[in-house]
């Protein structure tokens, strides 16, 4: 080392700083594989969400244009003799709502679709029992009438609740991104919902986790109310109903939404909805 | 050293840096992408993409910002400071994918330009915890591109060393928007102890290297100030033997830094100021019968502060004699590239 002096145009770094350099470059090299590793492994858990971006299928429901579009699928007769449907949310492409691609099919057809049996291809997004569909192809996405006639569908209301939880924006939550909340994610359910995907509310717990359809006390979106609470553990109250296999909550914007301490206890019973 | 500009004045050195370091870096995210595949197989594509830039960029800027203390803790850290500019834009590189991913995955494709919705789509400024981290790693992104952009000797020259050493100073500001970027965005996600224990480690490691760098500075500083025998405008400066054959001792005298070198039993002193990246040429040493920066070799012989032929750099130059078996020095600087005559050892 001693009257060693390293000169990086020389073509050879003298003994002392060749070998420094060699316990440097195979530390970092051991030291980023490790990091590497770490990060990777001490990941919270990723939702087993699925989204098909290849693969197109068409659907045969009865086409729910507001407040939360979707298609309702029959799925059987219940025990109360009821018809019972399984609704497929819709949602547009990109940042989109499913609502300019309905008008859009409307007006191309020149008939409104609401209420009636329609064939609809899109993209599959599904997570936890529930189903959504992107129109991602505009007008393509109507294949046409189908002979499914509307019937009353299970629609009930459950009571006033109040409910703990997190809006989130369901085409990234079911499958789009993985993950599809949190707040890295919060920007973009934002945009989403702002694009006029319709805010969903979940309630998770212990025992598993509940979605809520989010609109006002008279049942109309609030895409435009929630914005600000997207991704923060918030409580708000209202009636929820049950919508065929959806629950919706209607939010009473009087009382409006109340943010809560972030990372409230996970371990606690499942703040299911409580009667006021 | 070069009398043109050229792209990237290639050498061998440079060229195994360089090797290295795609190696360091392709290992990293090979080792990342694999064990995402293997353990998290449902993560997306593009989500693994930013976790493993994002990390990446961010371990990289930590590691270029030790350098600079480590070196001068110890100069066997110098060949990492010789192609640091290289290390820098690369990582400003892996930072820009991750940031146009996070763009395009965040806020393209929706109601309203990407940009903007990075601005707006999260309006809670006024809250720590809520804050809208991206903004932060968009601000630090746009410092990192500013010094990239200018890292050349191109922008060197013609901004002129200090306002160029002043722009490339606001890496601390990206690695202060980088620390909260982490910490209000992937930190709250994750909440696990190993990354939060990372994040501390990596700016207490960064914090503290640069805190011992800055005390031993510091104690040296006082060293070389320390001077207050005076005759006829010469410091008496201590004696011959204390500094090495073809090394230098480093004096502060009335606001002059200067840096007085021995070699071939002749005395003779320059301004301790590289007009390069104002190296501390007194670090240096005399190579071939220059004066050779220790940060990037750039040489200027010691009796007259001059480039060799055909370079152009200058600096100031002193008087020095010797008396009493100790070396004297005068403070008052002559113009760049003035010969002044060596004092001779007997």
């Amino acid at each position: 080392m001693k009257n060693e002096f390293y000169i990086g145009w020389q073509d050879k770094a003298p003994k002392a700083y060749a070998k420094k350099m060699r316990a440097v470059v195979i530390s970092l090299f051991l030291l980023v594989i490790l990091i590497a590793l770490g990060l990777v492994l001490t990941q919270k858990p990723v939702a087993e969400s699925t989204f098909e971006p290849t693969q197109l299928r068409t659907l045969d429901g009865i086409l729910v244009k507001t407040p939360i579009p979707c298609l309702k699928m029959p799925t059987g007769i219940n025990t109360a003799g009821e018809q019972e449907y399984q609704r497929v949310l819709l949602i547009g492409f990109g940042k989109h709502g499913a609502i300019p691609t309905i008008e859009a099919i409307e007006k191309d057809q020149n008939q409104s679709l609401d209420g009636k049996g329609v064939q609809l291809e899109g993209k599959l997004i599904y997570y936890d029992g529930k189903l959504a569909m992107e129109l991602s192809n505009g007008l393509a996405a109507f294949k046409g009438i189908s002979n499914l006639k509307g019937q009353a569908s299970i629609q009930k209301l459950l009571g006033e609740m109040s409910l703990k939880g997190e809006i989130l924006d369901p085409k990234c939550y079911l499958g789009v991104m993985r993950p599809g909340e949190g707040k890295p994610h919060r920007s973009c359910a934002i945009r989403c919902i702002e694009g006029g995907i319709p805010p969903l509310f979940r309630v998770a717990g212990k025992q598993g986790q509940q979605y809520f359809f989010a609109l006002d006390s008279n049942g109309t979106p609030i895409n435009d109310k929630v914005a600000k609470f997207v991704a923060d553990e918030i409580q708000l109250c209202g009636a929820v109903e049950q919508w065929d296999d959806w629950y919706v909550v209607k939010v009473d914007l009087e009382q409006g939404f109340t943010r809560l301490q972030p990372y409230w206890a996970k371990d606690t019973e499942v703040p299911m909805c409580v009667s006021r | 050293m070069s009398i043109s500009y050229t792209t990237v004045q290639w050498n061998r050195q440079k060229r195994r840096y360089d090797r290295i370091m795609l190696a360091i870096m392709g290992g990293y995210l090979l080792t990342f992408a694999a064990a995402q595949f293997i353990f998290y197989p449902n993560l997306t594509p593009e989500t693994t993409i930013i976790r493993a830039t994002g990390t990446l960029a961010y371990f990289m800027l930590q590691v270029i910002l030790c350098i600079g203390p480590l070196s001068r803790l110890d100069s066997r850290f110098m060949p990492l400071l010789y192609n640091r500019r290289h290390l820098g834009v690369t990582m400003f590189l892996v930072a820009l994918v991750h940031g146009l991913f996070n763009i395009v995955q965040f806020h393209a494709l929706g109601n309203t330009d990407p940009l903007l919705s990075l601005f707006i789509s999260n309006t809670n400024y006024g809250s720590v915890m809520l804050f809208p981290f991206q903004v932060l790693g968009f601000f630090a992104l746009l410092i990192l591109f500013l010094m990239a952009a200018t890292s050349h000797d191109f922008w060197l020259k013609n901004l002129g060393p200090r306002t160029w050493k002043s722009l490339h100073m606001m890496v601390y500001v990206a690695y202060a928007l980088l620390v909260f970027h982490v910490m209000l965005g992937v930190i709250e996600l994750e909440q696990s102890p190993f990354w939060i224990g990372l994040t501390g480690v990596g700016v207490m490691t960064v914090v503290g290297l640069h805190v011992t760098a800055a005390a031993l500075e510091q104690k040296r500083l006082m060293s070389q100030r320390a001077f207050d025998l005076v005759q006829e405008g010469y410091f008496d400066i201590g004696p011959i033997e204390a500094i090495a054959e073809n090394r230098a001792k480093i004096v502060f005298l009335e606001g002059e830094n200067i840096a007085i070198f021995k070699y071939e039993n002749k005395i003779s002193a320059v301004s301790n100021i590289c007009r390069h990246q104002h190296g501390p040429l007194g670090e240096g040493a005399i190579v071939d019968g220059c004066i050779t920066c220790p940060w990037h070799g750039y040489q200027y012989y010691p009796h007259n502060g001059q480039s060799p032929p055909p370079f152009t750099e200058k600096l100031e130059t002193y008087d020095v004699k010797i008396a009493d078996g100790n070396v004297w020095v005068h403070p008052k600087p002559y113009p760049e590239g003035t010969e002044r005559p060596a004092a001779l050892v007997a």
